[in-house]
């Protein structure tokens, strides 16, 4: 016992632990640097960086750690490389970590939410925003507890490094143990050294979860709460439908609409909106999902301040038609002009790239609501608002701050701005993400299925929510529901698609009460008996 | 590198002492220092420092396997130095022709790897040299091979040597070892003998081997007499030798094939060693068996 702690208080073998550390974040840290650049290989465009990524992976994944240590310092001398011992331990370390590194930042990354992805791009959201303001903060968070492990293999792995001559404390124990026979004593000792450092290394990773938390900021409020000055902001769980389960509880939260405007002319608005400017005009749309065709030949124009309702079964393409619009998909065939605009190209023609179609999103102005609201998961609702006016359109943060505080008083939200999405209910989600989709002011706003993710306690909030923004605002919008009062009751036109084509349009009410073609009128006697 | 390194030791002892320690520190360095210095070089150096002054003041690497107390192993006493006879014999060859020496610590079947990717200019320790290992690298002879068969106290399974005895019975060696193909060869001669084959276990140093022995994992341990007579010395109540056995090998400083300056001078330096008696007087102060000592000599292979 006596020997065991002789050993554990060793300068030697100490010194060791430095060695070991320095090969470990050699490892690490050009691990990390070289995982990045492997992951964003893989996940990129290109083909062939994809491919020569995956082989570097295959090559340095599936060979001993041990042998390319040797390689490193033994064979690249052969060819003028010669390393100092513990930079060829790390190098051969990095070179070995990196495949690893670039499989957990890749899980990460493709572990973010699709839809929130979506939702960026959909706000105008170039690839470098959207990877540095929603998918590396919410991936980082994923990534930690792999990271923590990753490293604590790392520092073990590190101990390979004593077959090239670096004296770090494996090599140490060992050639201690030779000239003192002290064998078990030594390992033992080393043994427990090792354990504290995959210890310190454990504990840095609960930390750094722990103030990484999203939650933690709500910990920080009960705190605060103590305080007699702190006024209480409700943000545990959504809130509890009251007793006897009112249908509008959540439209209740709205603010009184405006002086409703007198029974609408329907006519007389007909006539008005015809001579209005195109806002979306798509020519000859066709697009397919490998061999089946989704869009066979959509011809829509939508002039402006007109609502739109798409109207259709499952799979008859209202979704695809919306996202063409954004451009959050290609298409084979046909144009789409959003503002005399034609979207995804440049004047020449050419096609643009991802960032430059980003930053025309934001410029043309199309807003989008999603179905399943796609709100990005670590901002609160202020920020899902805030956030992209400063990220895509340059806002400063009190500009931003106040148009998101305003648009979430408009949608009953005003209490509950610093609440995280998860603690929201759908109805206020979708009301929070159709508060981000117009705060930039777009000129069109493509809401798809806004209310079919929703309990049917919920529709309500978000219907009158929309429905404000039709009659008050004057905002164009294209909707596809399969809401059929409500769309009578908001559409100027209603637009039916089946199967990729459109079967059927004309003013909302005229459709709806007396559908020609039997497609539609088997649609909606469908959609009547539900 | 020993004399820095014991420098370098109390230099920081003294800047740790502070301002005030910092007098009585100098005046105990000059007084330590004093008696390292003092240990010369065989006479005939100065002459061979002439004759090969490529090397002065250079710092050159030693690939060793410290694994070998009484060849090269750290100092128990301080780790952070490397002491036996292979280390001193390899100070006194640089303290001849001008240069520093630096150790590196590799596994024994990396030692010639090492020096044939210029990670070292040098090799001595404790290496057999064999016609195998000499297509990697040429040596410079200087001892005697004898090996001891180590074995538990008592000796269980009758082990007497690489020969019948060894039959049925589970030998540790080191990877790289010349002792390797030897047990190896007695495979099919077992077999002949109608007797069970002995198994051999590789492990990657010498107190590996040993501990398989005291682990009851392996019967014996065929390895250089003296390093199997400081395993019986470190354990007395588990341990013994068995008998001493020959082999037809020397020990060897392995010098790169590309450098033949480097080795005809090291050869001239070691030659020099021999003739003062320096040689003897180190087997003797490392209690190696003097029977050890060679006159220099070298094994080439084209």
């Amino acid at each position: 016992m006596a020997l065991f702690f002789h050993y554990l208080s060793l300068p030697y073998l100490l010194e060791g632990i430095e060695v070991t550390l320095q090969v470990t974040a050699l490892g690490l840290i050009g691990g990390l640097m070289m995982g990045v650049i492997l992951a964003s290989m893989q996940l990129s465009r290109f083909a062939v960086l994809a491919g020569f990524a995956r082989g570097y992976s295959i090559i340095f994944r599936g060979t001993p750690l041990i042998l390319q240590m040797v390689f490193v310092y033994d064979a690249l001398p052969h060819i003028g490389i010669k390393l100092p011992a513990i930079l060829a331990g790390g190098v051969a370390l990095a070179a070995n970590e990196a495949p690893f590194i670039s499989e957990i930042l890749r899980a990460g990354v493709l572990g973010v939410d699709r839809g929130q992805v979506l939702a960026g791009q959909a706000l105008g959201m170039t690839p470098g925003v959207l990877m540095s303001r929603i998918i590396a903060p919410q991936a980082i968070r994923a990534m930690i507890p792999a990271f923590g492990a990753e490293a604590v293999s790392a520092l073990k792995n590190s101990s390979l490094a004593s077959v090239i001559a670096v004296q770090e404390l494996t090599l140490r124990s060992t050639q201690l143990a030779s000239s003192t026979f002290d064998f078990f004593s030594i390992f033992f000792a080393s043994g427990l050294i090792y354990l504290c450092l995959t210890g310190a290394i454990a504990i840095i990773q609960l930390v750094v979860e722990a103030w990484l938390d999203l939650d933690r900021a709500s910990s920080q409020k009960r705190l605060l709460r103590l305080l007699p000055w702190y006024r209480s902001q409700p943000d545990g769980e959504p809130i509890e439908v009251a007793e006897g389960g009112i249908v509008d509880a959540g439209v209740a939260e709205l603010p009184p609409s405006r002086p409703k405007l007198e029974l609408v002319d329907h006519a007389k608005r007909a006539e008005m909106l015809r001579r209005n400017n195109i806002a979306v005009g798509v020519e000859g749309l066709r697009k397919r999902y490998h061999k089946q065709i989704v869009l066979d030949g959509v011809e829509m124009t939508v002039r402006i301040g007109e609502v739109v309702a798409l109207l259709g079964p499952s799979g008859s393409g209202k979704s695809t038609l919306l996202r063409c619009i954004n451009h959050l998909e290609g298409w084979e065939d046909g144009s789409i002009r959003v503002g005399g605009r034609r979207l995804g190209f440049a004047d020449s023609g050419r096609k643009l790239s991802p960032r430059e179609l980003a930053n025309e999103r934001a410029e043309v102005g199309v807003g989008m609501v999603f179905q399943q609201f796609n709100l990005f998961g670590h901002l609160t609702a202020k920020e899902n608002i805030a956030g992209p006016l400063r990220w895509v359109h340059g806002w400063s943060r009190i500009d931003a701050d106040r148009r998101a505080f305003e648009l979430l008083e408009r949608v009953g939200l005003g209490q509950r701005a610093d609440a995280l999405p998860r603690h929201l209910s759908g109805g206020q989600q979708q009301r929070v993400a159709i508060a981000r989709a117009i705060a930039p002011n777009p000129s069109v706003l493509l809401l798809d299925e806004p209310t079919s993710a929703l309990d049917p306690e919920l529709v309500n909030e978000v219907l009158e929510v929309i429905r404000r923004l039709a009659i008050e605002d004057g905002l164009t919008m294209i909707i596809s529901t399969h809401q059929l009062r409500f769309a009578e009751e908001v559409a100027d036109r209603v637009v039916l698609l089946s199967g990729g084509t459109i079967v059927e349009e004309g003013p909302a009410r005229e459709v709806l009460t007396r559908p020609r073609t039997t497609v539609a009128q088997r649609f909606l006697s469908a959609m009547a008996e539900e | 590198m020993r004399k820095r390194l014991f420098i370098e030791e109390l230099m920081r002892r003294l800047s740790a002492a502070g301002s005030r320690g910092a007098v009585f520190a100098a005046i105990v360095i000059a007084g330590l220092c004093a008696p390292v210095v003092a240990k010369a070089a065989p006479s005939g150096c100065a002459a061979l420092a002439e004759k090969y002054p490529d090397w002065k003041g250079k710092t050159l690497v030693n690939a060793i396997n410290p694994h070998t107390p009484g060849y090269e192993a750290i100092d128990p006493k301080d780790p952070n130095k490397y002491v036996g006879f292979d280390i001193d014999l390899g100070e006194e060859i640089g303290e001849c022709l001008g240069f520093k020496v630096t150790y590196k610590a590799v596994t024994f079947a990396a030692l010639l790897t090492t020096l044939a990717s210029g990670q070292a200019d040098i090799v001595i320790s404790d290496i057999y040299a064999t016609e195998e290992r000499a297509k990697a690298a040429d040596f410079i002879t200087y001892s005697k091979v004898f090996d001891g068969v180590l074995v538990a106290k008592g000796n269980p399974k009758g082990i007497h040597g690489i020969d019948l005895t060894l039959c049925g019975a589970a030998a540790a060696e080191n990877t790289g070892f010349v002792e390797v193909p030897l047990v190896q060869d007695m495979a099919p001669k077992c077999k002949e003998a109608g007797k069970p084959e002995p198994t051999l276990q590789l492990y990657d140093n010498n107190a590996n081997c040993i501990q398989a022995i005291l682990a009851g994992r392996a019967d014996t341990y065929v390895n250089d007499v003296n390093t199997v007579d400081n395993a019986v010395k470190a354990n007395p109540d588990k341990l013994e030798k068995a008998v001493a056995v020959t082999i037809p090998y020397s020990v060897g400083i392995a010098v790169p094939k590309d450098k033949p300056k480097f080795e005809e001078a090291v050869m001239a330096v070691m030659i020099e060693i021999y003739k003062s008696g320096d040689q003897l007087a180190l087997l003797k102060k490392w209690e190696l068996d003097p029977n050890n000592l060679k006159e220099p000599g070298l094994l080439t292979v084209k």
